[in-house]
């Protein structure tokens, strides 16, 4: 059985249509016109008890609304949220005692008062036994290097020693379900390491769930086993990470250096094994697969029109293919629709 | 039953915390008791000034005022420590989205709320209020037995509870506004209403400050009470407080649902 399970969940936000000047003004006070804008448009997934989720889209998708629908702070418009048995809308108080989640920089911990005071009293409104307490502070305390921090106020504290003791306390009642919105954002590349490896280790052990929104693709590539893609609304992608990149194609990208370059190389070169993405006076961005060509090839192709000084490669990382599926739609203004959907069937 | 008293305690604790929390910051609350001792002194003169033109308001004489003065001010110093929490909502929670952080607790959100009151001056009022109650019923002569002690806690935990209840009513409006409760603000002046017998006051206000807004049981019954002055109004206090607890908590649900569906 699935612990979390969503059947077509609807958010519609109203918001009061702001009207100019004084007439408009007067008009808003005595007949509001309210304008809908549709957060969340029949999304369905099920999630499996210790899976690793990244729940990812871009800049107003609506991850955060789906996830204040999850734990209970927002009413659906309309649809079906159970976790753990629970309509954590009409239990919320009971659910949250299974639940726990970080809304970006927010703390949940006491601003005045050292971090451990600010655990202590966690325990006590999660009820969380003695025992329990101690293990799992030891255990955290370790891995996350909270050593030192647990006697500072909270207020004095750096924003990536501020996450550490948050993703801790976020943890200590060992919740079955953790839903993280944009845990890293803001925090250096150590503390986001830091924090990765914490919820790899506490999934493993204790078969947690964890959701996670970000903009670091790294964390998904670092953490997750599964993507559920949002695209203004509705979900375009729910399978395994490893899928998503392979279907859509392993290939590998290759930034070469270049000199004495005059003319658009795209222009006079068409290959159908390899595509130059990007070009300019010095350098030129080619994605090609491994196996319809190599790079002796394709720079064999390049030379006839310019000098080649240097090269690097890598392979796709799962930014490149979001990069693509997102600039696919926006270049095409009127259609994006359309061209948006052609980029996920390629998938 | 266990619920209620789950509760209590937790409320006890978040009370703590909050308590420790103001006490890092000394300095505001030595200045905040001196403020809090001068708002009471000048009340104090306010009333020495009236009773210099006139032997008794309503009947009541200048002790008497005096005794009802301090029972209400030991009310007021209670819930003004305890529910000081419901006065900011608008600024602590709702406008940079606090709110979302003690809904995800496993209490109801009131507890958390007033749990965060901070106004430790107001234990200031207390003791003045204490003070004054004591040396009245000294200086009436009204001997201090072990009942009288048991009543005054009681009733003045009583009246602490239905202030308490009124603010959480008004508190409704910080859901919207985002601002601090200026309502209560302005009620807590109206308090000042409970500190005169309710005699002198014309039937209108009379109503009002009994049935609308229950201030008569915060004090002035009680004190009638405690004067030796019968009357059975009294005994209907501690229903009034729990009905009043339970309008209270229906209405910030009924406000709290509906402010979920909205998001903001
Ligand atoms: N309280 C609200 N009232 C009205 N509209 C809202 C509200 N909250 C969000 N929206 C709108 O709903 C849409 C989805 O917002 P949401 O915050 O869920 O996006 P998101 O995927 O979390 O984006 P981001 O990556 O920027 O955090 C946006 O268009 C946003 O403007
Ligand atoms: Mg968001």
């Amino acid at each position: 059985m699935p612990i979390i399970e969503v059947k077509n969940l609807v958010k519609q936000y109203k918001i009061i249509e702001k009207q100019d000047g004084l007439l408009g003004y007067f008009k808003n006070l005595i007949k509001p016109q309210y304008k809908k804008i549709i957060a969340v448009n029949n999304i369905n997934f099920e999630i499996k008890e210790g899976e690793l989720v990244g729940y990812i889209g871009e800049n107003g998708a609506g991850k955060s609304t789906t996830i204040k629908m999850l734990t209970g702070l927002l009413t659906p418009t309309s649809g079906k949220i159970v976790v753990n048995g629970l309509i954590p809308n009409e239990k919320r108080i009971q659910n949250n005692k299974n639940i726990g989640a970080v809304f970006g920089q927010k703390t949940q911990l006491w601003w005045d008062l050292p971090v451990i005071e600010s655990f202590r009293l966690i325990k006590k409104i999660f009820k969380i036994p003695e025992n329990e307490y101690r293990k799992n502070l030891k255990r955290f305390t370790e891995i996350l290097d909270l050593e030192d921090l647990l006697d500072k106020q909270v207020k004095n504290l750096s924003l990536g020693q501020k996450m550490r003791c948050e993703i801790a306390a976020t943890f200590l009642h060992n919740p079955k379900i953790v839903y993280l919105d944009e845990p890293t954002i803001g925090l250096d590349v150590f503390v986001k390491e830091n924090i990765r490896k914490f919820i790899k280790e506490i999934n493993k052990e204790k078969k947690t769930t964890v959701i996670l929104t970000t903009h670091d693709l790294k964390d998904i590539e670092d953490v997750c086993d599964r993507i559920i893609l949002l695209d203004r609304g509705q979900i375009i992608y729910d399978g395994e990470k490893q899928k998503f990149k392979d279907i859509y194609g392993k290939y590998t990208l290759a930034e070469i250096i270049v000199s004495s370059k005059n003319l658009s190389v795209k222009d006079k070169l068409q290959s159908n094994v390899f595509e130059i993405i990007e070009e300019n006076e010095k350098e030129m961005k080619i994605k090609f697969k491994h196996d319809e060509t190599t790079i002796v090839k394709i720079m064999n192709d390049i030379s006839e029109y310019c000098v080649i000084e240097d090269i690097h490669m890598r392979e796709s990382e799962l930014e490149d293919i979001l990069k693509e599926i997102y600039k696919g739609a926006y270049k095409n203004g009127a259609n994006n629709d359309s061209i948006r959907k052609n980029a996920i069937k390629k998938i | 039953m266990k619920k209620i008293l789950d509760n209590i305690s937790l409320y006890l604790s978040f009370l703590k915390i909050s308590l420790k929390e103001i006490l890092i910051y000394r300095l505001d609350c030595i200045v905040g008791i001196i403020s809090q001792l001068i708002v009471q002194a000048v009340s104090l003169i306010f009333i020495f000034i009236v009773f210099q033109n006139t032997e008794n308001i309503a009947g009541w004489n200048f002790r008497q005022i005096l005794l009802l003065y301090g029972v209400t001010r030991i009310a007021i110093g209670i819930s003004g420590y305890c529910f000081d929490g419901l006065y900011d909502i608008g600024p602590k929670y709702m406008q940079n989205g606090e709110f979302d952080k003690i809904l995800l607790r496993p209490v109801h959100p009131l507890i958390s709320i007033i749990g965060a009151s901070r106004e430790f001056v107001s234990l200031a009022d207390f003791f003045i209020g204490l003070g004054i109650t004591i040396y009245m019923l000294i200086e009436l002569s009204i001997p201090i037995t072990i009942l009288l002690v048991v009543k005054i806690i009681f009733f003045s935990v009583i009246g602490a509870l239905i202030i308490g209840a009124i603010n959480t009513i008004f508190s409704i409006s910080s859901f919207w506004t985002y601002k601090s409760n200026e309502v209560i603000w302005s009620f807590y002046n109206i308090y000042a209403f409970a500190e005169y017998p309710i005699d002198i006051y014309n039937r209108f206000i009379k109503i009002l400050i009994t049935l609308i807004l229950p201030f008569a049981f915060v004090a002035y019954y009680p004190t009638m009470d405690y004067l030796g002055l019968n009357n059975y109004m009294l005994y209907l206090s501690p229903f009034i407080a729990i009905i009043l607890w339970i309008i209270a908590v229906k209405l910030w649900n009924i406000a709290l649902n509906k402010y979920r569906s909205t998001g903001t």
